[in-house]
């Protein structure tokens, strides 16, 4: 009888929890509109459905998830990348152009489709060449009946940070992959913003506490960000639950996110700011008249004035790498696959900037990777075929994957993972040189901090483990979006075989359709040959390395230049040497 | 080496410091030949001193303007020479070279130098016998410390020349090149003016003076070609702002569309590069050439070759018809008037005939 009743009630609660999992639907119809966020300049944005700041997504854990895009922006293709979800089994839902889509034209449509499994704070932007800082970014909230910290607050509160250009990203794009700009020298932005304004003030009600869920969803700038007397519990980082932990000051790099605790005061005696500030390390040159700050408020009490931002000594931020994830998944020790990146800054022979990775800056692939990998059969399991500007690496299915990031270059860079969240095993401090493995002594942490996206400092590098249990193509990438563009990209494509089972004929018909109407290949490797899949000829590339030294023209100039020298001397010798005429009569 | 010793600097001296010397060599000779100790000791003397008083007082004036120069130039006008330092180096080059290079034919027609001033001192002394429109004092002025306001007349001339030419040159160098250079040029002007003077062995002086000329060509050319590659790198400076002079003899240091060859070692500009700076200011070697600098290089030499065929060309036809083309110029009666006088010295002129102005 027991034994029948349990196996009665087993079904009716599986029954209770697919109910649960609803089917969320989002219309978003992108076009450009005018907003003046920063009080400074009115500005074409790319807004949805006529509305900038554009709507946040919100859904439930389990939740499937349905957006349908049109592209009417007119001037411009796009694409929607919903940043942190591991989209298992829905890797062609990930959003990258020339990775596991084409951009939708304009006046195209897409949908995106797929179930979120995951709780946590996320984001979504546009992933078409370095787009998302015209504003085409948004905040995408999970929230997780089980949340395990979720007796510890009464209200969350969303607070996205971003830095914000006065001028269109193809303006500046243009301007910053240039020979007129041949250090690299990143746009520095004009303003911070919060919740896409500036003096945002926020309700609070004395005794509560709140879950600030804070998203860097800016382009470039990093920032630091502060409570004036209250401290924060870091509670999430980048979708995972940690142990809670005091912090007085977070950095936020470009697409980190940290959902805090913040408990109010008993009183509401007074108001209180709290900043989000550029971290101005970034920047090239610090233009006069840049206010790097944002300050919002905590308002007890509307009556009470908002004191302004207080000064403070210096920038003294939490530091993540300590933090604890709240399921205490516990070290990988035991690599399957190491895959070492070196990072540094160089100009090609256009003269303009790059990024490299192992001296390989990456270009679009004719073919989305994610169609060579459909369409390649066994041999997509050959990183060759993926294209040589791509930094392809083949990842094998349910293995200990570790990514070894040494930074060769002077500047801060978040680092990002599609498709998975990674622990991060060892950062070191800046100027620590190249990682070697036989040198490191501090022990690696056993419930290494997870997240997906990460600070590598200057000339520092980072080490990262992550399981490949999630067959899909996953960019790497640095999440400062000028270093998209200029091609700081790796691509892991991950159990190619197993995604091709899982995929093969379930690519949806308007997936196809943006690249027909484009005209763009299908079929083939990264440069669209269906025969011979190691042939590459004809794939996009990067512009070709600077000529090295002396090449056969500068050697040709030399040596008729030398020539030219010696006829000239021998022509004055000769002159010199005449005997003087001289007039005898 | 650009530091301490500015070649530009050291020609000009050189060459301005020859010609007086030769203008005093020649007057000493005149004095010599004329009234040689035999005829009178004291006046020879007297005037000899004369000569070298005007000489003397010519080089003080000109030490005073140079200060002026000087002066004014490193207190007012520093700044914004240094503000567009591309330019003024790339003006200044040109300007240099073009100077050097019309200098430096002459050098090799030291002995027609010669000519033309044994010429012109002839004619100031003849004027003594010529019913000149001076009237009693002044012209008796004139007559009795000829033997000084010649050679003062002169080495103000030249000073003043090399005082402009060297504030021209060397507007784009630092102010440590100078010493050196000025000092060494005038040491080797007067030295080749008193080997000239004492008329040593004419074809090895000619040797020398075809060398130095070979290497003033060299200098001069490569200072055309320096030029036209700062102008083109002030041009790219201004597209690339602040990367172009961070990147410092690496990537994006320079304007990879006018590159011809570019290697990342050996940049003049760097410090410690020491050899590559002498290099540099000796032949005009970039480390970073462009179509502009290489291009500018070889028609520099074209430039000099056909001028030199030209030139002896002209000679050749000049020695073969003297006579008309004499009497075409303005000044002949003069010239032929003056040849007549100074023929007692036993030189012949009819060559420095065109010379005189």
């Amino acid at each position: 009888m027991v034994l029948s009743l349990s196996t009665f009630l087993l079904p009716i609660s599986l029954l209770a929890s697919i109910a649960q999992c609803a089917t969320v639907t989002y219309d978003f119809d992108i076009a450009w509109t005018y907003a003046n966020p920063d009080g400074q300049q009115t500005r074409p944005i790319q807004g949805i459905n006529g509305q900038w700041p554009i709507p946040p997504i919100t859904v439930t854990k389990g939740d499937q998830l349905i957006v349908n895009v049109k592209n009417s922006l007119g001037n411009e293709s796009t694409s929607l990348h919903f940043h942190g979800l591991y989209q298992n089994g829905t890797t062609h839902m990930d959003g990258p152009v020339g990775v596991s889509q084409c951009s939708i034209p304009p006046g195209g449509s897409f949908t995106y489709n797929f179930t979120v499994d995951q709780p946590g704070t996320y984001w979504y932007h546009s992933h078409e060449h370095g787009q998302y800082p015209d504003g085409l970014r948004g905040a995408l909230i999970v929230h997780d009946p089980k949340d395990p910290h979720k007796d510890l607050y009464d209200e969350e509160i969303v607070l996205t940070l971003s830095d914000w250009y006065h001028d269109l990203m193809t303006n500046l794009l243009k301007d910053f992959i240039s020979i007129a700009n041949p250090s690299g020298a990143e746009p520095v932005p004009q303003a911070a913003l919060m919740n896409d304004t500036q003096n945002l003030t926020v309700k609070i009600e004395p005794g509560k506490t709140y879950l600030f869920r804070i998203i860097n969803m800016g382009a470039f700038a990093a920032q630091y960000v502060w409570f004036e007397d209250h401290t924060m519990r870091v509670v999430e980082v980048d979708g995972i639950y940690t142990e809670p932990m005091e912090a007085n000051m977070l950095y936020l790099t470009a697409a980190q996110r940290y959902s805090v605790l913040v408990t109010a005061k008993n009183d509401s005696n007074s108001n209180f700011a709290f900043v989000g500030s550029m971290d101005q390390d970034l920047f090239d040159v610090i233009p006069a008249g840049l206010n790097s700050n944002v300050t919002g408020w905590l308002v007890y009490d509307d009556k009470k004035d908002k004191p302004a931002a207080k000064e403070i000594e210096a920038f003294e931020p939490f530091d993540d790498f300590n933090l604890v994830p709240y399921d205490k998944e516990g070290l990988y020790d035991k690599v399957d696959q190491s895959i070492t990146l070196d990072l540094k800054m160089d100009n090609l022979n256009d003269g303009a900037n790059y990024a490299f990775f192992n001296d390989i800056t990456y270009v679009s692939p004719k073919v989305p990777t994610l169609y060579s990998v459909l369409s390649t059969g066994s041999n997509a399991t050959n990183p060759a075929i993926y294209g040589s500007n791509t930094n392809s690496f083949v990842l094998g299915h349910n293995e200990v994957v570790e990514i070894i990031l040494n930074n060769d270059d002077a500047g801060k860079h978040p680092f990002h993972l599609h498709g998975h969240a990674f622990q991060v095993v060892t950062r070191s401090d800046e100027a620590a040189g190249f990682f070697d493995p036989a040198n490191t002594t501090t022990p690696l942490p056993a419930t290494p901090m997870r997240r997906d996206t990460i600070l590598v400092r200057p000339n520092g590098y980072i080490v990262l483990r992550f399981r490949s249990d999630n067959p899909g193509v996953w960019l790497f990438h640095c999440h400062i979006e000028w270093h998209v563009a200029s091609g700081l990209i790796a691509t892991m494509i991950e159990s190619p075989l197993d995604l091709q089972r899982q995929l093969s004929d379930k690519i949806p018909q308007d997936h196809w359709k943006v690249c027909q109407d484009a005209n763009k290949p299908t079929k083939g490797n990264a440069a669209g040959n269906t025969v011979d899949y190691l042939d590459l000829t004809g794939e996009n590339k990067s512009p070709g390395k600077l000529p090295a030294g002396f090449t056969a023209r500068g050697i040709v100039a030399l040596v008729f230049s030398c020539l030219a020298a010696f006829l000239g001397m021998g022509v004055i010798a000769w002159y010199g040497m005449k005997p003087i005429k001289t007039k005898t009569g | 080496m650009p530091n301490v010793f500015a070649v530009p600097v050291f020609f000009i001296c050189f060459r301005e410091c020859l010609e007086t010397s030769i203008i005093v060599s020649v007057l000493l000779a005149f004095l010599k030949q004329t009234l040689g100790p035999e005829q009178d000791a004291t006046v020879h003397k007297r005037l000899v001193r004369q000569v070298w008083y005007g000489v003397g007082a010519g080089v003080f004036i000109c030490l005073i303007i140079c200060a002026g120069v000087i002066g004014t130039f490193y207190t007012a006008g520093r700044n914004s020479f240094e503000s567009a330092e591309n330019v003024w180096e790339g003006v200044f080059a040109i300007l240099a070279s073009v100077i050097i290079t019309l200098m430096g034919a002459a050098l090799l027609r030291v002995s027609k130098l010669q000519d033309k001033w044994r010429l012109k001192i002839a004619k100031v002394l003849e004027q003594k016998d010529s019913k000149l429109p001076i009237k009693g004092k002044l012209k008796k002025w004139t007559e009795k410390y000829a033997m000084f306001i010649l050679p003062f007349i002169t080495v103000l001339r030249e000073g003043i020349e090399a005082v402009l030419f060297i504030a021209g040159v060397g507007l784009g160098l630092p102010a440590t090149s100078f010493p050196l250079a000025v000092l060494c040029g005038l040491g080797a002007g007067a030295l080749i003016g008193y080997l000239i003077y004492k008329g040593g062995n004419k074809t090895s002086l000619q040797i020398f003076l075809v060398i130095s000329t070979c290497f003033l060509y060299l200098v001069a050319a490569g200072l055309f070609s320096k030029g036209v590659w700062s102008l083109e790198q002030n041009a790219y400076v201004k597209l690339a702002g602040e990367g172009a002079a961070e990147a410092g003899a690496g990537p994006g240091s320079y304007d990879i569309r006018k590159s011809v060859w570019h290697v990342n070692c050996c940049s003049p500009l760097e410090n410690g590069d020491g050899g590559w700076g002498i290099f540099n200011s000796l032949f005009g070697w970039q480390n970073s050439a462009t179509y502009g600098s290489v291009i500018s290089y070889n028609l520099y030499w074209l430039a000099v070759i056909v001028g030199f065929v030209f030139l002896g060309w002209k000679e050749g036809k000049a020695g073969a018809t003297p006579v008309a083309e004499a009497e075409s110029d303005a000044s002949s009666g003069h010239a032929e008037h003056a040849g007549k006088k100074t023929s007692t010295e036993g030189v012949v002129v009819g060559t420095a005939v065109k010379e005189v102005k």
